[in-house]
């Protein structure tokens, strides 16, 4: 890993148009500015791991436990019909 | 011409490249840039979002309104004016969902819905307060179906 030493108002540059600095630094805490493009997306670490793993957890769920994808597949024709109803998805209540 | 994927979880799909949705900067922490909406069952509330280019890559992923009644998605202004979205831009909104063996263990992931519109499909990270990463899918459906009255649910 390239370890970089800055003092506040300083700067690093990534490639040519990223741009980060160091606004403020206060005990154990560091305030930083980022400039970027806008198609570079940033987050914070633990929000972009935390998205990551549920993305992964999700695509690799046994799909024997998802109800009714059982017929043919087809191309989704276009937007959901979300007037439509979920009670039919969950098994019959016990009576 | 369709497009044809053989997928690693259906077998052999085709695919109108109409239905195709861009990701330009794929799903976080997955990528693949072109997906589309994959369903078994026209009736289905959780359909697949497979990806094009990968045959072994799929997501099951639902609408959030259907099970979350007062769900919202607010983006940041820099991801707002990144997507060139506004209040006035009609967007479908999905979740990815991570199945389970009991209905009542699914969950689905409200803090990073999936927003497609005209062909085109973000990720993105919602600054909407109360969003919970493991969110019961199900809860409120079993709630109403455990109510006094079953029938009203």
């Amino acid at each position: 890993m390239l370890n970089i030493t800055r003092r506040r108002g300083e700067r690093i540059v990534l490639g040519d148009d990223v741009f980060v600095s160091v606004l403020e630094v206060s005990g154990q805490t560091v305030r930083l500015g980022i400039e970027a493009p806008r198609s570079v997306r940033v987050y914070r670490e633990e929000i972009w791991l935390e998205v990551k793993r549920e993305n992964e957890a999700a695509a690799h769920a046994a799909s024997a436990a998802l109800p009714n994808i059982t017929a043919p597949l087809k191309a989704d024709s276009g937007p959901q019909n979300t007037s439509g109803t979920v009670v039919n998805r969950t098994p019959p209540p016990a009576s | 011409m369709a497009l044809a994927i053989e997928s690693t979880r259906f077998g052999h799909v085709e695919i109108d490249p109409e239905t195709v949705i861009e990701f330009p900067d794929g799903l976080i922490g997955l990528g693949g840039s072109r997906y589309a909406l994959l369903t078994g069952d026209p009736g289905s509330s959780i359909v697949w979002l497979h990806c094009i280019d990968d045959p072994t890559l799929s997501l099951p992923v639902t609408d959030p309104h259907r099970f979350f009644s007062d769900y919202q998605v607010e983006l940041t202004d820099e991801d707002g004016e990144r997507l060139g979205l506004d209040d006035s831009t009609s967007v479908d909104v999905y979740v990815t969902v991570v199945a389970a063996s009991e209905l009542s263990a699914f969950t689905a992931n409200q803090k990073a819905p999936i927003l497609i519109w005209n062909g085109r499909g973000h990720q993105i990270i919602n600054q909407a307060p109360g969003c919970d990463l493991r969110a019961p899918l199900f809860a409120e459906v079993l709630s109403a179906r455990s109510g006094p009255d079953p029938a009203d649910a």
